[in-house]
């Protein structure tokens, strides 16, 4: 699906330009994030034609290293710098979505990206949302970014 | 925190008609607004994020039970674990609140759309935005907790 390609192509850019980490999406997958276990989750909504929500899912290791890398020094503690840094990714991405949605006619408009921090956190949406996951690979250790949405 | 001290009454007016209207449960606020949350244990939150003219979250924070509590007399039916009733039930309260701060907000003729609802859960949790926000937290008492409705504003 287009949405996919998107999703894979704003996430690898802001990773190439300002990350410097080399990740690798994998195939899509209907997994739910617990899979992941992640201990920090950036989201950030999308209002307009396309409405959802967008969620960047760290393990520590992996919140840790972008933090790390994008700030270029060693942060060993999830707090306020890898809150500002995943929610930074969010934003980029959900912006990434909204200019490559752009020439389809289709308008989003972005809310402010929140961060969630803790122990096994789970995530939904609605019921009636489609759903993408791409899981991604990296030296770090693997994230996952997720789209829940429904076309108006 | 100027321009929420305009929007704290009516967003808890708006708050205690959604419960008592929709959710048929007894609310009151429960003293002043707080400026900290800290980590939220056993607990379920519902967002909905606001863009346009004003960009935003609004968050609603529930202790488990009070999540149950309100799932049950929302749905009228009986539910005893957080599963996809009360996620969803959840998420539409953060929805019905959402849609009322627009309201109270665009007053003033501002645009402002509402995302998709969304939920967390977790043991614990702490939540929070970018630094550059205006932000309020109400804090409610409902028959079996308190929950707290969060809003956060770009400035």
């Amino acid at each position: 699906m287009e949405l996919e390609k998107h999703l894979i192509d704003a996430t690898l850019e802001v990773f190439a330009s300002m990350i410097f980490i080399d990740i690798t999406p994998e195939a899509p997958s209907d997994e739910p994030i617990s899979v992941l276990e992640p201990n920090l989750s950036s989201l950030i909504g999308l209002a307009g034609d396309l409405k959802g929500i967008l969620a960047v899912h760290c393990p520590s290791a992996v919140a840790l290293g972008i933090t790390s890398a994008m700030l270029g020094m060693d942060v060993t503690e999830l707090g306020e710098d890898a809150k500002d840094a995943i929610g930074e990714i969010a934003n980029m991405v959900a912006g990434g979505l909204k200019v490559a949605l752009a020439p389809t006619g289709k308008k989003i408009e972005l809310a402010i990206p929140t961060t969630v921090i803790g122990k096994s956190i789970r995530t939904s949406g609605l019921s009636g949302a489609t759903r993408i996951m791409i899981p991604f690979s990296s030296p770090i250790g693997r994230f996952g970014l997720e789209l829940r949405f429904i076309l108006a | 925190m100027n321009s929420f001290a305009e929007i704290n009454d009516k967003l808890i007016e708006s708050t205690i008609e959604i419960f008592t209207g929709m959710v048929m449960m007894e609310i009151s606020v429960l003293g002043e607004p707080l400026t900290e949350l800290g980590s939220l244990k056993k607990s379920i939150t519902g967002m909905v994020g606001l863009a346009g003219t004003r960009k935003g979250v609004l968050a609603v924070h529930f202790p488990r039970q009070v999540a149950l509590d309100v799932t049950s007399n929302f749905l009228g039916l009986e539910v005893s674990e957080v599963n996809e009733d009360v996620q969803d039930a959840i998420g539409e309260i953060a929805n019905m609140l959402g849609g009322n701060l627009k309201t109270i907000l665009s007053d003033r003729g501002r645009d402002i759309q509402l995302s998709l609802p969304s939920t967390i859960s977790g043991d614990e949790y702490s939540f929070s935005s970018q630094a550059e926000v205006d932000q309020v937290i109400l804090p409610f008492q409902a028959p079996s907790g308190v929950f707290y409705v969060e809003v956060e504003l770009e400035h």
